[in-house]
C-alpha cells in the first residue's frame, strides 16, 4: 500500500513519509527530529506566504542563513494553498504520507480544507500532529502566541529568573522543546499504528508542555496552597549551588553540592579555607540559610581560576561542576567534538561545507543523521509531484506557471 | 476537537515492556511519558532509600515522608515499582532476568558503572537480542567528560542556553549577575523527553524487525540540539550570541500593574494592532515599529510605562482582541486555576493511599484514538511480589531476599 521510498536512509524511521505543513520554529523542529531519524519529511511551503524563517527576522533582523538547520534533511515543495488545485495536491500528498504535521492557529487547517477529517477521507490511517500555543480546545485556543508566551502562561517563565527580579523569557528553547514533544507524540502515534492500525489526530499544546515541566511545583500548590517563586540558579536540595564568576572575560562556572560527603570533598578541593571549617556552614541547612555569604566566599576562590580549571579541580573529587558555555566555547569543547556533536554538512546552495548540530541520540544500529542541508524553496517540486504523485513533468511545469505549485 | 473515551480506548504503547533504572528527573520523566501512553514500566529503586526524589518534596504540610514527595509522585505516575540492589550478585541476576523479558531498558549509569553493572546492550543483548538499552546521562556514554558528575544546573549551563539567559528586563535590572538556568529543572525534563522520542524511534525499528540496539542520549546534547540557533548564527554569520546581544529590541518582559506580561510582535499586522491598542501615539508610529534597531529602546521605555498602568488580565484580553501577541506571566497557583487548562482537562485528579487525592499536571498532548492515562506512582517495593513472582521466585524466596536486603 505504501510507496517504496527511493530515499530511505538507515535511521529508525526510514520508510516513514511526513507531509510537513508547519512553519516558523516549533513545528519545523519536530519535522527536523523526524527527518534526523530517517523519515522522509516533505516541507510544504509557498512563495505566496514565505515561512517566516525564510525572511529576515523582525526582531533580530538577521539573514535567513541562521535559521537553516531547522529545515535540514527535508525536501521542499511549493503549494499555494489559496488555490483549490493546490489543496487537492496537498491531499494527494497526504494520501501517500503516514503522518502530517502542522502548527497553524487552531482552525486554519480546516479553513484551508486540510483539517483532520479531510485528511482522513483520503487516508484513513493518517496521523495528524497539530502543535499550537494553547491546544486545539479551550477558551484561549485561538489566541496568538510565540515561545516566550507559552512559557509565561505555563508558569515556567515565572519560575525562571533572579528571585528579586522580573521573570525571564524563554524563546527558542521553549519552541523547540515543544517541537520535541510533538516529535515524541508523532513517533508514539506511529508506534501505535504499528500495533493497532489506527491513525489519529494528536493535539500538542506548548503552554501545557511548559506547565508539565513544573509538575512538582504545581503539586506544591495542590498540597500546600503555596505559590512557588523563582530561584535563580539555586535549588533547595543543594547548598552551595550556583554559577560563579571565574578568571577571564564573562567566564562562569556552575557547581552544585548536594550531600555532606560532597561538601567535604568540595572544601578539600578549594584548599580547606578557614571560613569553611567552622560551624557557620557546618550543615546543608546552615549553608542554605547563609547562601549569599557562602557564595561570596566561593567566588573569591573561583575568581582565581578559569572555568575549565575549576571544573577539573572539582570533578576530580566527584563534585558536579561545568563551565557555563558560550556558543563559541561549545563549538571548541573537546568533549562535544570527540562525540561528533558538530558534523560537517555539505550545503549545495553555497557549494560549501558547514558545521551543523548533531541529532541528540546515538543509535548503535539505526543511526540518526543530519546529512543534507536546507533545501531551497521548491527544490523538490518535480521529484515529489512527478516522482511520487505521478504527475507528468509538463503538468508540474504548468502548475508552476499558474502559481499553484508556487 | 479530540474526544475519546479514556476507559475503553487502546493505548499507544500497549504491550511495550520497559525497565527503568534511574532516579530524580530525566530517566523517571522519560519512563513516565512512556507509561502514560500505555507501556508497562517497571521502575527499579534502591532497596532501603528508594529514588532520591522521594526525599525532594514538596510534601503535604511540609512533613517529609518517602511516600508523599511531590517530585516522586509526579515523575512516576503509571509505573509498577520494585526495589532491588543491583550491585548485589543475586540482585544483578534478577536484573538480568527482568531485562531478558523487557523490550527497553532505560538507565542513567555513566559508562563505567553501566559496564560494571552489566547494563550494556552488548551484555544484555545476549539474553534478549531485540532489547533496546538506552542510557540518559548528563554528557553521554562516551567522550572525555562522560564520567563527570552533574546536576540540572550544570547541564543547563553546559548545554548553551544557560549562558544566554537572562535577557531583556532581568538583564537590564541586574547586568552584573551570573547567567541563570531556567526554573523547574528544565534541562532534566528536556533530557528525558528527548530520550523518549529517540527510544520510541528505536521501538518503531524494533517492531519493523531491527535487532536490538543501544541508544546513547546525552542531556547536554539534547540542550544543544534544542538550542542549535546560536551555533548556526556563529557558523553562518560569525556572530557570537551573548545574553547581552540577545534581546527583543521591542517588547519582551514588561511590567504590569500586578506582575509582568510578555509581548512579542513579529508581523506588521501585530504592530498595527498594538498601535491601535495604544491609541496611536507618535512614539509607536508604523515607521518606528519597522525599525526596531533605531527606535526599539525608546518604544520600549514608553511601552513599559504604559503596560505598568494596566493589569495583566486587561493587557492579555485587550491585546489578544487586537491581534497582539501578549500574555501574562502566571504563577504556578494561577496556572493551577487557569480556565484554559481546566477546560482542556489538563489537570487530572489522582488518588494515592498515602496522600489522598490531588490534581496533577497532565501530559501536554491529546491523542484521539489512544489517549494518555495517568495513574498513581507506586509505593516503595509495591510490586515486588508481583514482578519477581512472575520471574518464578516463590514467596519464601522473596521473603529471604527481602531479609537479605536484595529486594
Amino acid at each position: 500500500m505504501d510507496t517504496v521510498l527511493a530515499d530511505s536512509k538507515n535511521g529508525p524511521l526510514a520508510g516513514i513519509r511526513v507531509a510537513d505543513f508547519s512553519v516558523h520554529a516549533a513545528g519545523p523542529f519536530a519535522g527536523l527530529m523526524l527527518a534526523e531519524m530517517g523519515a522522509q519529511v516533505i516541507k510544504i511551503e509557498s512563495s505566496a506566504r514565505l515561512d517566516i524563517t525564510r525572511r529576515p527576522h523582525a526582531m533580530y533582523g538577521k539573514p535567513p542563513s541562521s535559521f537553516e538547520q531547522i529545515n535540514a534533511n527535508k525536501m521542499s515543495v511549493c503549494l499555494n494553498l489559496k488555490e483549490p488545485r493546490a489543496v487537492e495536491l496537498a491531499l494527494e500528498l497526504v494520501s501517500v504520507s503516514h503522518l502530517a504535521l502542522e502548527n497553524f492557529r487552531p482552525g486554519v487547517m480546516q479553513r484551508l480544507g486540510l483539517g483532520y477529517e479531510a485528511m482522513k477521507e483520503v487516508r484513513p490511517d493518517i496521523i495528524l500532529v497539530s502543535l499550537s500555543s494553547n491546544g486545539q480546545t479551550g477558551p484561549e485556543s485561538g489566541y496568538a502566541g510565540y515561545a516566550p508566551m507559552f512559557a509565561a502562561l505555563g508558569g515556567l517563565g515565572h519560575l525562571t529568573g533572579y528571585p528579586d527580579g522580573p521573570p525571564v523569557e524563554l524563546r527558542h528553547a521553549m519552541d523547540h522543546t515543544g517541537g520535541m514533544m510533538a516529535a515524541f507524540a508523532a513517533v508514539a502515534a506511529i508506534s501505535a499504528r504499528q500495533r493497532n492500525g489506527l491513525g489519529q489526530h494528536v493535539d500538542v499544546s506548548v503552554r501545557d508542555l511548559a506547565a508539565s515541566f513544573i509538575g512538582p511545583e504545581l503539586l506544591d500548590v495542590a498540597m500546600n496552597s503555596r505559590d512557588p517563586h523563582r530561584n535563580g540558579n539555586r535549588d533547595p536540595s543543594a547548598a552551595p549551588q550556583g554559577v560563579y564568576r571565574c578568571r577571564g572575560e564573562d567566564e562562569w562556572v556552575s557547581l552544585s553540592v548536594t550531600s555532606e560527603a560532597e561538601w567535604q570533598r568540595f572544601v578539600d578541593a578549594i584548599g580547606s579555607p578557614a571560613w569553611a571549617s567552622g560551624d557557620e556552614f557546618g550543615d546543608a541547612f546552615r549553608r542554605w540559610r547563609r547562601h549569599d555569604e557562602l557564595d561570596a566566599h566561593i567566588e573569591e576562590w573561583t575568581l582565581r581560576y578559569t572555568a575549565a580549571e575549576v571544573t577539573q579541580t572539582l570533578q576530580a573529587r566527584g563534585v558536579a561542576a561545568h563551565p557555563s558555555l558560550a556558543p563559541d566555547a561549545m563549538m571548541q569543547d573537546a568533549h562535544l567534538q570527540a562525540r561528533g556533536a558538530f558534523p560537517t554538512v555539505y550545503n549545495s546552495d553555497t557549494g560549501e561545507e558547514q558545521r551543523a548540530v548533531a541529532p541528540p541520540w546515538r543509535f548503535s544500529e539505526t543511526p540518526a543523521a543530519i546529512d543534507r542541508w536546507t533545501p531551497t524553496l521548491g527544490q523538490h517540486n518535480m521529484e515529489v509531484f512527478s516522482g511520487i504523485l505521478g504527475l507528468p513533468p509538463e503538468e508540474v511545469e504548468d502548475l508552476e506557471r499558474q502559481q499553484i505549485v508556487w | 476537537m479530540i474526544v475519546a473515551n479514556t476507559q475503553t480506548s487502546p493505548t499507544a504503547l500497549a504491550g511495550l515492556r520497559v525497565l527503568e533504572l534511574g532516579g530524580l528527573v530525566a530517566v523517571p520523566y522519560c519512563g513516565k511519558l512512556l507509561a502514560a501512553l500505555g507501556a508497562d514500566v517497571v521502575k527499579i529503586e534502591p532497596t532501603a532509600t528508594g529514588d532520591p526524589s522521594r526525599r525532594r518534596g514538596p510534601f503535604p504540610g511540609d512533613a517529609p515522608h518517602p511516600e508523599r514527595s511531590g517530585a516522586f509522585l509526579y515523575l512516576n505516575t503509571g509505573k509498577r515499582g520494585v526495589t532491588l540492589d543491583v550491585d548485589d550478585p543475586q540482585g544483578r541476576e534478577m536484573l538480568r532476568q527482568l531485562a531478558a523479558q523487557s523490550d527497553v531498558v532505560i538507565h542513567n549509569s555513566p559508562p563505567s558503572l553501566a559496564e560494571s553493572r552489566e547494563l550494556t546492550q552488548t551484555i544484555l543483548g545476549e539474553l534478549n537480542p531485540s532489547l533496546i538499552v538506552a542510557a540518559i546521562t548528563p554528557f553521554g556514554s562516551g567522550g572525555p567528560n562522560a564520567e563527570y558528575a552533574a546536576h540540572d544546573v550544570n547541564v543547563f549551563h553546559a548545554g548553551g542556553e544557560g549562558n544566554l539567559l537572562p535577557n531583556g528586563l532581568a538583564l537590564d535590572t541586574f547586568p552584573d549577575r551570573a547567567p541563570i538556568a531556567a526554573g523547574g529543572m528544565m534541562a532534566s525534563y528536556q533530557g528525558g523527553l528527548t530520550a523518549a522520542a529517540g527510544i520510541l524511534g528505536a521501538v518503531v525499528a524494533q517492531w519493523n524487525g531491527s535487532t536490538g540496539q543501544s541508544v546513547d542520549s546525552s542531556m547536554q546534547e539534547a540542550q544543544l540540539a534544542i538550542g542549535y540557533l546560536p551555533i548556526q548564527r556563529l557558523e553562518a554569520e560569525g556572530f557570537v550570541e551573548t545574553r547581552f546581544s540577545r534581546f527583543f529590541r521591542m517588547g519582551g518582559v514588561l511590567p504590569a500593574a500586578d506582575g509582568y506580561v510578555e509581548l512579542l510582535t513579529l508581523e506588521p499586522r501585530q504592530f498595527e494592532g498594538l498601535a491601535r491598542l495604544l491609541g496611536e501615539p507618535e512614539w509607536a508610529s508604523a515607521d518606528k515599529f519597522r525599525d526596531p534597531a533605531t527606535h526599539g529602546a525608546a518604544i520600549n521605555e514608553n511601552l513599559r510605562q504604559w503596560t505598568a498602568q494596566h493589569t495583566r488580565e486587561w493587557l492579555y484580553r485587550e491585546g489578544q482582541a487586537h491581534g497582539v501577541p501578549i500574555a501574562p506571566y502566571l504563577s504556578p497557583a494561577e496556572v493551577f486555576d487557569s480556565p484554559q487548562q481546566r477546560e482542556r482537562g489538563f489537570f487530572t485528579e489522582i488518588d494515592h493511599p498515602e496522600t489522598g487525592s490531588y490534581d496533577y499536571a497532565g501530559l501536554p498532548l491529546r491523542m484521539g484514538e489512544t489517549p494518555p492515562r495517568l495513574t498513581r506512582a507506586p509505593l516503595l517495593g509495591e510490586h515486588n511480589a508481583e514482578v519477581f513472582g512472575a520471574l518464578g521466585y516463590s514467596p519464601e524466596e522473596l521473603t529471604a531476599l527481602a531479609r537479605a536486603e536484595v529486594i
